[in-house]
């Protein structure tokens, strides 16, 4: 099975990141693991189009890798917008296992052995 | 938005990472796919690389970044446990780096075709550079050779801790085993580092030294 659903490919893809993103690149966001989920805490009233689209998208908690692939843009587009929504209090960040430890990879292993 | 998540006694979700990587066609996505529950999604990222240029006489580090496609996939290992596989892209190149990959993953699995082995050195390179714990899962392909895991370790110059088994990157219970062997490792080496830690923290100060002359500390300098 080496078929996937591709992202980002579209032409128009090459410039908007820029647009999207107003020239920012990285930054704070540069810092959040791609695996990070995000899940929405405020209603999107009031947002553009490209942040709304976002916070529809984390009514239930979505990493910031799949935000990208529903977005269609680059890693870095989906960074900087999650950042802009953590700063507003839009949407939440939850932790990753990298902060936590032996105890989150016991979990792991229990929890896929039971699998 | 009420979201079902803001229940405060629930525990808040965490994700895991985990690296899958290897040569060009050697089966990263096929083990993905086989335990993800969403088809294999692809995005790109960006990876540096590092190149000394043979072309200029200076002969200075070279850094490129350029974007790179990359499949991932998910698993749901219980309610809030949620592991992603990111697939790297096979490299052959000297010095890149896949930091948006690798930066926070517990582990890698290095996935190889015994017929290539010489496709997997670059990634083997690069978790032992990062002291990612890594473990090398040989893929069975039709009509390849069996071969003995020694040799394999013996070619690919890996310690004698670091695991090296047979998969199938196609069948369910054999890429979940490979999980399990790669997190066992890691839960290995994480307590080997947390002993470690332990025991380099010095000792409490005492609050007197033997040769500290009585007279100076708390008092000091008050006179009656």
């Amino acid at each position: 099975m080496e078929e996937t659903a591709t992202a980002g490919a579209s032409q128009e893809s090459f410039v908007r990141p820029y647009m999207i993103t107003g020239g920012r690149t990285v930054g704070a966001a540069g810092e959040i693991p791609i695996e990070t989920l995000v899940v929405a805490q405020r209603p999107r009233d009031g947002l553009n189009p490209d942040h709304a689209s976002v916070v529809d998208l984390c009514s239930e908690p979505l990493s910031v890798a799949e935000i990208a692939v529903h977005i269609r843009q680059p890693l870095g587009v989906a960074r900087v917008l999650v950042a802009d929504l953590t700063a507003s209090g839009h949407v939440e960040q939850y932790e990753t296992a990298a902060t936590e430890g032996a105890a989150i990879v016991r979990r792991l292993l229990d929890g896929i052995r039971s699998l | 938005m009420a979201s079902v998540h803001s229940d405060p006694t629930a525990p808040r979700p965490v994700s895991a990472k985990i690296v899958v990587s290897g040569g060009f066609g050697v089966g990263k996505t096929t083990l993905v796919g086989t335990v993800s529950e969403i088809k294999p999604l692809r995005t790109e990222a960006a990876m540096t690389t590092v190149g000394i240029g043979v072309d200029d006489a200076s002969q200075v580090e070279t850094k490129t970044t350029t974007t790179v496609a990359m499949d991932f996939g998910k698993l749901t290992v219980e309610e809030g446990l949620v592991l992603y596989l990111f697939g790297t892209p096979g490299q052959d190149r000297f010095g890149f780096m896949w930091n948006d990959v690798a930066d926070g993953a517990l582990g890698a699995i290095v996935l190889v075709d015994t017929r290539r082995l010489d496709e997997c050195y670059g990634a083997v390179d690069y978790f032992e550079s990062r002291g990612m714990p890594f473990v090398v899962a040989c893929n069975q392909f039709e009509g390849s050779p069996m071969h003995d895991l020694e040799e394999v370790r013996m070619a690919l110059d890996v310690p004698a801790n670091v695991p090296i088994f047979m998969t199938d990157a196609r069948d369910h219970r054999q890429v979940q085993n490979s999980l399990l062997h790669l997190l066992e490792y890691v839960l290995v080496e994480m307590e080997k580092q947390e002993a470690a830690a332990a025991a380099a923290v010095p000792p409490p100060e005492p609050l007197f030294t033997k040769n500290q002359p009585v007279g100076t500390g708390v008092g000091e300098g008050v006179r009656f």
